[in-house]
């Protein structure tokens, strides 16, 4: 298995799975209304979420990919996306299985098993106000559907407060950059005019250079950035990410006309709060807003 | 044995071994043969498949090394030649041809050309001119601009042996030239070989397994076995019933045949 | 019978030649004008055509500080680059196919016949799946690690076709070729299987070709390695000529044919990989334009290389004109425009020789 310490944005793994059709989140309505004991979640996203309700003690499994919060080092791994461990998972006798909105086959196996779901679906069209749901239904899932309303009545308290303090100010027009290749400009995924991490820089106080794009991942030319002109430039990368030093960022000089460059507005945000749809949203939308509007945070 | 001509290709003490595929020890492909051939004369090459003709004959057009002895041309060990100008002096007609491209007729004979160009030279006016010499003299000028892969046997054949001539050589060296083509294509390019060998004062040494045809064509014969050379002389020296009984096996009958004009060898049953 | 045959001749089922009855030297001067001409005009045309509208007259206008030059910029530092990298590598990947079919003896031989660019792949793979940051001066680390890869299949196809035998088995090359362009795609697929979800999706991107260098530092790495691979290029046509009509009778007519055998691998070898580290396995360029062009001036390989090369140029250039064009402001990465146009005329090719 590819070593831990080399990760990318989770981020990505979301949005192709966006591409596969994305509507709201859906949550399997449960058969009964006893709060989950053994849980296998299959998505880091959810299992921050479940750590962060409190449902910690109740998970049993987690995915091949998941690290945080820390406590999931000691639980077992069972696969992810495309390589769920059926076995592995049965034999943790779950009674909740949290899977992916595009493995409907693993989820009819777990249903024919007896087994409840939840099926995670990845919200581009408001995405916060999606996230936030989903942290609720986790919570009442889980029995713990107060500390969830807790959780997401401070993550929405964080939010506002970030709006609040870049309310009025001039919206620097932002290049978010999701990926690129080490080294040089090519293979450049930005964010588009959809998902949460455009919802993020807007409330952030900043304006998406491609907010006209309606599709959370694109892929531009040299040739589109340059008539784009961003002033500002944000790299996003999680935790683990090769690249999360940014000592290359240097090769945006390349494009040095772009205004974002030339006047040195080029910066790299590191750490999962910048590219997890989860319950450190609000952290993220404020690292965001202290790189787009430093004098606002003096 | 010379025919009383001065020294002109010489193989002396030739040996060639080769590694077989996945084996360590060498084997023999020739074994000290030696021979002169005379110059101006046809020689045939003779012996059962597989002893050791189509080495010899690469070995004489200089493109092989021997593993000990060497080759001459007029006193000039051929394989220590730069490989253009060993291709001015002794041209080599191959079996059959099959280009992996559609090439045309002049195109391959214009190819003859090759040894006499400088490394990046093109061909010029005079090169064309011997092109089409050379098609003219095989009757195939009409086919110049016909794809090579259309013609039939013979034609291809004839092709092959203008481009041969157009490389302008003292010595040309054939490999079995008649061996995929019908009766009549075989009569043709027989005759072909011989009238050239005579008006271009081309010297000849054709490898064959055709007994009669060799009869038909060569003044002179080498019978090989197993590498080593058995017999070297005039054909009707060489060509006797005793020696195709210790190349063959077979009982023949040899006799001279009028209307042929030459000697034909008629196999009449296996020695036992 | 002579005369039988003339008659024949006459009413020929062989297929007439037309472009071989001009002696050379005018075909290859008239060839090389006008295969010339229209690299350099679609060279010229190309970088004034795009996705962003801009106006020529403004951008080439001085008195405009360049940094507020928007027109400027994006002819000079997105459009130039990008299709002077086209015609590299177009050039680059044409002739190396040609060269590569003279080698193998086959014209349906591609430059990745033989494995380069499944090594090269691999190279990038590893190094955009699992991160990397060694760069060598204008060579990024995933360029660098995929002309490694490329480097190291050609050493392995090499070694295993030079055995006992002095000259290269074409079957062998074959083979071997075949061999390493499965194992390495198998250790692709694995590696990616491996990997990160949003890993592959880029690693996949990359396979499609992207000749959108930003900037003029990756033509700068791969232009020596192509100018040395062109240089023996030069050398060996009339050697493969010789070698195309019968390989054993080429060394009776002067040619070394080892020696050539072994330039023409390496020189080939060389110019795709550093084509393929540039900007991908773009595909079909090594099949669909030599073809071409031996349906317009023959086979002859003195015409045919300079030819191709300058027709790859064009080719290439046009089809990532149209992959940044046609569905705008979506690109088309270019290795997809390429299949789409060399798919159906191959078939089309098939069907006229059946």
């Amino acid at each position: 298995m590819a070593a831990r310490a080399r990760r990318l944005t989770t981020v990505l793994v979301l949005a192709v799975a966006a591409a596969i059709g994305v509507t709201g989140c859906e949550a399997t309505p449960p058969a009964t209304t006893q709060a989950a004991q053994r849980i296998v979640s299959l998505v880091p996203t959810v299992t921050e979420m479940l750590f962060a309700v409190g449902a910690g003690p109740q998970v049993v499994g987690v995915s091949s990919y998941d690290y945080f919060p820390p406590e999931v080092e000691r639980l077992p791994k069972v696969g992810a996306l495309i390589d769920p461990d059926n076995e592995r998972i049965l034999g943790l006798r779950p009674d909740l299985v949290i899977v992916y909105g595009s493995q409907s086959e693993a989820e009819a196996r777990f249903k024919a098993a007896g087994i409840r779901t939840f099926s995670y679906r990845h919200d581009t069209a408001a995405a916060i106000a999606g996230t936030l749901d989903t942290i609720v239904a986790i919570g009442t899932l889980t029995g713990h559907e107060a500390r969830a309303r807790e959780v997401t009545t401070a993550m929405t308290r964080d939010l506002e407060a970030v709006r609040a303090r870049v309310a009025g100010r001039a919206r620097p027009r932002t290049l978010l950059v999701m990926a690129r290749q080490p080294g040089t400009l090519r293979g450049l995924y930005v964010s588009g005019g959809v998902g949460f991490l455009h919802e993020m820089l807007e409330v952030a106080g900043g304006q998406n250079v491609f907010d006209d794009a309606k599709r959370e991942s694109v892929q531009p030319s040299s040739e589109t950035l340059l008539a784009r002109a961003p002033e500002a430039i944000l790299e996003l990368h999680g935790y683990g990410d090769p690249a999360a030093s940014g000592t290359d960022i240097g090769v945006w000089t390349a494009l040095a006309s772009i205004p974002a460059v030339r006047q040195s507005r080029v910066q790299v945000l590191s750490g999962d709060h910048v590219v997890v749809a989860g319950p450190r949203l609000g952290q993220g939308a404020e690292a965001m807003a202290r790189a787009l509007h430093p004098d606002a945070y003096q | 044995m010379s025919l009383g001509h001065a020294p002109y290709l010489i193989a002396s003490e030739v040996s060639y071994a080769y590694r077989p595929h996945g084996r360590t020890a060498s084997a023999f492909a020739l074994s000290g043969v030696s021979l002169s051939v005379p110059r101006g004369s046809f020689t045939g090459l003779l012996g059962p498949n597989g002893c050791g003709k189509t080495t010899l004959l690469k070995l004489m057009a200089g493109v092989m090394k021997p593993s000990s002895g060497r080759v001459t041309l007029e006193g000039r060990v051929l394989a220590d030649l730069p490989r253009r100008e060993a291709a001015r002096h002794v041209a080599v007609v191959p079996q059959d041809t099959h280009p992996a491209f559609d090439y045309t007729v002049l195109e391959i004979v214009l190819m003859g050309r090759h040894p006499h160009l400088g490394r990046m030279q093109l061909e010029g006016p005079e090169d064309l001119a011997i092109a089409h010499e050379a098609l003219q003299a095989t009757g195939t000028d009409h086919l110049a601009e016909r794809s090579f892969t259309s013609l039939s046997g013979g034609e291809k054949q004839r092709v092959v042996i203008a481009g041969a001539l157009a490389q302008r050589p003292d010595v040309l060296l054939l490999d079995e030239p008649t061996a995929s083509l019908d009766l009549g294509y075989q009569l043709e390019v027989a005759s072909l070989l011989t009238r050239l060998g005579r008006e271009h004062r081309v010297t000849m040494v054709m490898a064959t397994h055709d007994l009669n045809l060799a009869a038909s064509m060569c003044n002179a014969l080498v019978v090989l076995r197993d590498g080593r050379l058995l017999a070297h002389g005039p054909t009707a020296d060489v060509l006797t019933a005793t020696m195709v009984r210790q190349l063959y096996d077979v009982e023949a009958d040899v006799r001279f045949h009028e209307g042929a004009g030459h000697l034909t060898v008629t196999p009449m049953s296996r020695v036992s | 019978m002579i005369a039988e045959e003339a008659a024949r001749a006459a009413q020929a089922a062989g297929r007439p030649h037309t472009a071989a009855a001009r002696p050379i030297r005018a075909r290859l001067r008239l060839t090389l004008l006008v295969f010339g001409v229209l690299a350099v005009a679609t060279c010229a045309l190309a970088p004034l055509i795009g996705s962003t509208s801009i106006s020529f007259r403004r951008a080439l206008d001085t008195s405009i500080p360049f940094a507020d030059n928007v027109d400027a910029q994006i002819l000079l530092i997105a459009r130039l680059p990008r299709v002077l990298a086209g015609a590299l590598v177009g050039a680059a990947l044409a002739s190396a196919g040609v060269v590569f079919q003279a080698l193998l003896r086959n014209p349906l031989a591609t430059p990745f016949t033989l494995g380069v660019s499944a090594g090269a792949s691999l190279g990038a793979m590893l190094v955009i799946i699992l991160g990397g940051s060694i760069a060598v001066g204008p060579w990024s680390p995933v360029p660098l690690a995929s002309l490694a890869g490329a480097g190291l299949a050609a050493a392995i196809v090499y070694s295993l076709a030079n055995g006992p035998r002095r000259v290269m088995s074409t079957t062998v090359l074959l083979l071997a070729g075949v061999t390493l362009n499965a194992f390495f795609s198998a250790l692709i697929l694995f590696v990616q299987y491996l990997a990160d979800f949003s890993e592959v999706a880029r690693a996949t991107r990359w396979l499609m070709g992207d000749l959108d260098i930003a900037g003029f530092s990756p033509l700068v790495g791969a232009l020596p390695l192509i100018v040395v691979a062109a240089g023996i290029f030069a050398t060996l046509p009339s050697s493969l000529n010789l070698m195309g009509v019968d390989p054993d009778s080429a060394s009776s007519r002067g040619v070394d044919v080892v020696a050539t055998q072994r330039w023409a691998f390496f020189s080939a070898s060389l110019a795709t990989s550093a084509a393929v580290a540039l900007a991908g396995p773009i595909g079909f360029i090594g099949i669909v334009v030599p073809h071409l062009v031996r349906l317009l001036v023959g086979v002859d390989h003195r015409i045919v290389l300079p030819a191709s090369a300058l027709f790859g140029a064009t080719f290439l250039v046009g089809c990532d004109l149209i992959a940044r064009t046609l569905m705008a402001p979506i690109e088309i990465p270019v290795g997809v425009v390429t299949a789409i146009i060399g798919g159906p005329f191959f078939l089309w090719l098939l069907v006229r020789e059946g």
